[in-house]
């Protein structure tokens, strides 16, 4: 089990490794001169190939991407390893920057996972455990609309009338969870409850299908015959079997909307890590997109390390 | 006849001057100008605003977090406004919010001194009982440190005028290197004691007291700077200093109890506190100011209201004024060389459907005048009043425009109005990532392209000689004047009104815009954009700063 971790780990290392130089390529190969943003009103050529080097602009792509990755692993002066750089805009080491980004993307994203995931799977696991009943009905065709709904739209739609419209939610916005707790739940009600009932219908089919085919098993069918309760056989049994498909999806969505949330924080305004990519996009500071890009890339990693352990902890085979 | 229902709608709804009463057309707005030259104008306290009371939080929504708050690395228009509450510089601006800006001392006792009357060597004696956050007093070495440290090119962002003035070049690294000796000051600016600070340039700036109000002259302790560092939480002489940030969600302003109102004349500290909030969508920010919930009636949203919810702001919520921001259709001359053309081409635009294509009254207001409505001495005429009558066997044209959603509306009309009129335009869209840097290029292949200009002070000195002076074309590309007139004969006329004390410059700077347009037309005015905006209605004391074109925050207060 533990080799079996510890493999992951190293091929995360690699994916991650072959991540930077894909991203580093793509993103610093593109037709775009961040030194003539960094210029100003009267800029010059002159000040603009200063600008150049002194960001190490003028290098060949290949040796500023060893640049960047000798800083990731050893750091500079100012900028602890792992250092991602310095933004182009403000001049502002890039993992500061994220760092004061990931607590707002981290505060809408768990807590909604939490509410996704959790009704979701309820859901469908009672639409299973009732096939072809009107819940079951009623319960398809709530999860069919819900993802049929674009997220922009129903927030867009739920801002109006609960806030702006009758007041009965405050607007939405992020404050620090350790300086008042009240409000960072009050302000993040409604992206909670909005990305949930976004996500949760995806789970709910999944649910439904996962464990509707649970429930026809022999195992499911010898465990009524030894006179288990209803509950006990699909929570205990014909659920347990579903859990794997689950995890991995709930995993994989938490991992990568940690990597940014963009539509939920650009409907509720708040300043995440995808609102942080988008800008820093629009103002071509690409050690910022880069950044972004390696730690999302970290958190789709990581959440693959922990389907992993949670499938080996679930499913005995393959702890063998 | 849009603009005339819109504007006519928001008559009774314009913007709150800094005496919170209506103002008698606020929707024309053109900035008188003085330069405060007795001691007393520069002296506090400020005159109260009526009705205004002490307390509060006034909010700020923006979407975008602000970029830096570094004074010496300072340009964009939020940032001078809001370093306002916090950076005081050597002079600022005494707005009254209905286009009478005087210029005062603000760190200094007056908007200084030109001690051999050539405009070469300036002197300014920094006021009594100015004091940093930390209880230390502002003094001229302080000033003269923050401008040294706007020579290094790291601490990139901020303008550019007082170090190439200095030095005499715009490579001004080059002649002096802050981070080689910090302890030195940059070639011109020199001490002689702890109130005194004395510039001098190599060639006569008559408008350095215009330059000394940018926040690039705010002063820095040396012991505090910490390099690019210090943008997280620069050391304050306002009468705010930065309480703190929670992500890039809000940063707070709370009173800083070491500013003497005494010493100033602009600024006053009603509120308790000023939150910006980020993130937030114009659209957001203008429903949320009209739901007027909690702390969101004190709030004003920087970024404006959309077109399309003008219609719901009623009452006095409506801020909104011309700003100096002034678009052009810029004819490049080296390739349009016939007059004759340029003029036809001034005469044939429809500014009017312009307008109503980039959003309407609420966003812009037509001119034909090179200068901004908002210069001092501005004088309006049209040149080319239409009629256009191209001759026939005129060439074809190329119109070049950023390929993006604001270019390509700005490109079609523009090419309508020429067609109708009888040109013949070949549109080109250009890369909108590329498509600055390419115009910059006194070779560019194009023959007339969109531009714009922003001052940084309302003189026409920050805009005639920035943009016309063939003298200053570079031709290995960053220049600012994209139709490249070069013209002798304007040469003289340029050095002569700069030369010129302030206060006469005005009417010079207007006759000369005149003169250019008539004899050479090189561009084609099109229209100033006006900021329109929202505030809540527990928020007063709000005015457009006349100088910037954004919300002034100096006279802002809560009611209760």
């Amino acid at each position: 089990m533990i080799r079996r971790l510890l493999r992951r780990c190293l091929l995360g290392l690699l994916t991650l490794a072959g991540v930077s130089v894909l991203a580093f390529l793509l993103l610093f190969a593109v037709p775009r001169d961040p030194a003539a943003a960094m210029c100003q009103k009267n800029c010059d050529t002159a000040r603009l190939e200063r600008i150049r080097e002194e960001w190490g602009l003028a290098d060949p792509v290949p040796v500023q991407y060893l640049t960047f990755a000798r800083k990731l692993v050893t750091g500079e002066e100012g900028c602890p390893a792992p250092c991602l750089g310095r933004s182009y805009v403000t001049g502002e080491p890039v993992g500061a920057m994220l760092a004061r980004a990931l607590p707002v993307t981290a505060s809408v994203v768990l807590p909604a996972a939490v509410l996704w995931v959790s009704s979701g799977v309820l859901l469908g696991t009672v639409a299973a455990a009732r096939p072809r009943s009107a819940v079951d009905r009623l319960v398809g065709a709530l999860s069919l609309a819900g993802l049929a709904l674009p997220l922009y739209l129903v927030g867009a739609v739920l801002l109006l009338i609960l806030v702006y419209g009758t007041a009965t939610l405050p607007p939405p916005g992020w404050t620090a969870p350790s300086a008042d707790p009240a409000q960072w739940a009050s302000g993040l009600l409604l992206p909670w409850v909005t990305l949930g009932a976004m996500l949760a219908p995806g789970y709910t089919r999944l649910a439904r299908a996962q464990v509707g085919d649970a429930l026809s098993t022999d195992f499911v069918r010898t465990a009524e015959a030894k006179g288990l309760t209803t509950r006990a056989v699909v929570g205990r049994h014909a659920l347990r079997a579903s859990a794997g498909p689950l995890a991995t999806l709930a995993a994989l969505d938490v991992g990568a909307a940690l990597g940014g949330t963009v539509i939920t924080e650009i409907t509720f305004g708040l300043n995440g890590l995808g609102r942080t990519v988008i800008e820093a996009v629009r103002t071509d500071d690409l050690p910022v997109v880069l950044g972004a890009v390696l730690l999302g890339a970290v958190f789709v990693i990581g959440a693959n390390t922990v389907v992993d352990g949670l499938q080996a902890a679930i499913d005995p085979r393959l702890r063998r | 006849m849009t603009l005339a229902l819109v504007l006519a709608a928001c008559a009774a709804c314009t913007d709150n001057p800094r005496d919170g009463g209506t103002p008698p057309d606020g929707d024309i707005r053109q900035n008188t100008g003085v330069i405060a030259t007795d001691p007393a104008a520069s002296r506090g306290p400020a005159p109260e605003v009526p009705g205004a009371t002490p307390g509060g939080t006034v909010t700020i929504f923006r979407e975008t977090t602000l970029a830096r708050l570094d004074p010496q690395r300072i340009s964009a228009f939020m940032g001078l406004s809001i370093s306002q509450l916090y950076a005081r510089r050597l002079t600022t601006y005494a707005d009254d919010g209905n286009g009478t800006l005087t210029l005062v001392g603000d760190l200094a006792e007056t908007p200084g001194t030109d001690v051999r009357g050539d405009c070469r060597t300036w002197e300014f004696r920094i006021k009594e009982n100015v004091r940093f956050e930390t209880g230390a007093p502002v003094t001229a070495r302080d000033v003269a440190y923050g401008i040294a440290r706007s020579f290094d090119l790291t601490l990139s962002g901020g303008p550019t005028y007082l170090q190439e003035w200095l030095a005499d070049t715009p490579q001004f690294d080059t002649v002096y290197d802050f981070a080689a000796d910090r302890t030195a000051l940059p070639p011109g600016v020199e001490v002689p004691d702890d109130r005194t600070l004395r510039l001098s340039f190599p060639k006569p700036h008559c408008d350095l007291p215009f330059a000394a109000a940018l926040p690039a002259t705010a002063p820095v302790p040396a012991a505090a700077d910490t390099g690019l560092d210090y943008d997280k939480k620069p050391i304050a002489t306002g009468p705010y200093l930065i309480e703190g940030r929670t992500g890039d969600t809000e940063l707070r302003l709370v009173r800083n109890p070491q500013w003497d109102p005494a010493t100033d004349a602009v600024r006053h500290a009603y509120p308790d506190r000023f939150t910006l909030s980020f993130g937030a969508d114009p659209v957001t920010q203008t429903n949320r100011i009209l739901a007027a919930q909690g702390a969101d009636a004190a709030a004003v949203s920087f970024d404006g209201v959309p077109p399309s919810l003008i219609s719901k702001v009623t009452g006095d919520g409506l801020l909104r004024s011309p700003t100096p921001r002034h678009s052009v259709l810029n004819i490049n001359t080296r390739r349009v060389t016939d007059l004759a053309v340029r003029r036809a081409l001034n005469a044939a635009i429809d500014r009017e459907d312009l307008v109503k294509a980039v959003g309407g009254a609420s966003v812009a207001r037509p001119v034909t005048t090179l200068l901004a409505p908002s210069t001092i001495g501005w004088r309006d005429y049209d040149a080319y009043p239409g009629p256009a009558s191209p001759a026939a066997g005129m060439p074809e044209l190329v119109l070049a425009h950023p390929d993006d959603a604001e270019g390509q509306i700005l490109g079609t009309v523009l090419a309508n109005s020429l067609r109708r009129a009888g040109f013949r335009i070949l549109t080109k869209a250009v890369p909108a990532d590329d498509f600055l840097a390419d115009i910059k290029r006194p070779d560019n292949p194009w023959d007339l392209y969109p531009d714009h200009w922003a001052p940084d002070w309302p003189s026409g000195a920050a805009v005639l000689p920035a943009l016309y002076d063939g003298r200053g074309i570079k031709a290995t590309g960053g220049n600012n004047g994209t139709s490249y007139l070069d013209a002798r004969p304007l040469d003289a006329e340029f050095d002569r009104i700069l030369a010129m004390p302030l206060d006469a410059q005005g009417a010079e700077w207007a006759a000369l815009d005149e003169r250019i347009m008539r004899e050479y037309a090189p561009a084609v005015p099109l229209y100033v954009e006006l900021t329109c905006t929202v505030r809540g209605p527990r928020l007063g004391g709000l005015f457009v700063d006349g100088v910037i074109g954004s919300p002034a925050f100096v006279n802002a207060f809560v009611r209760p």
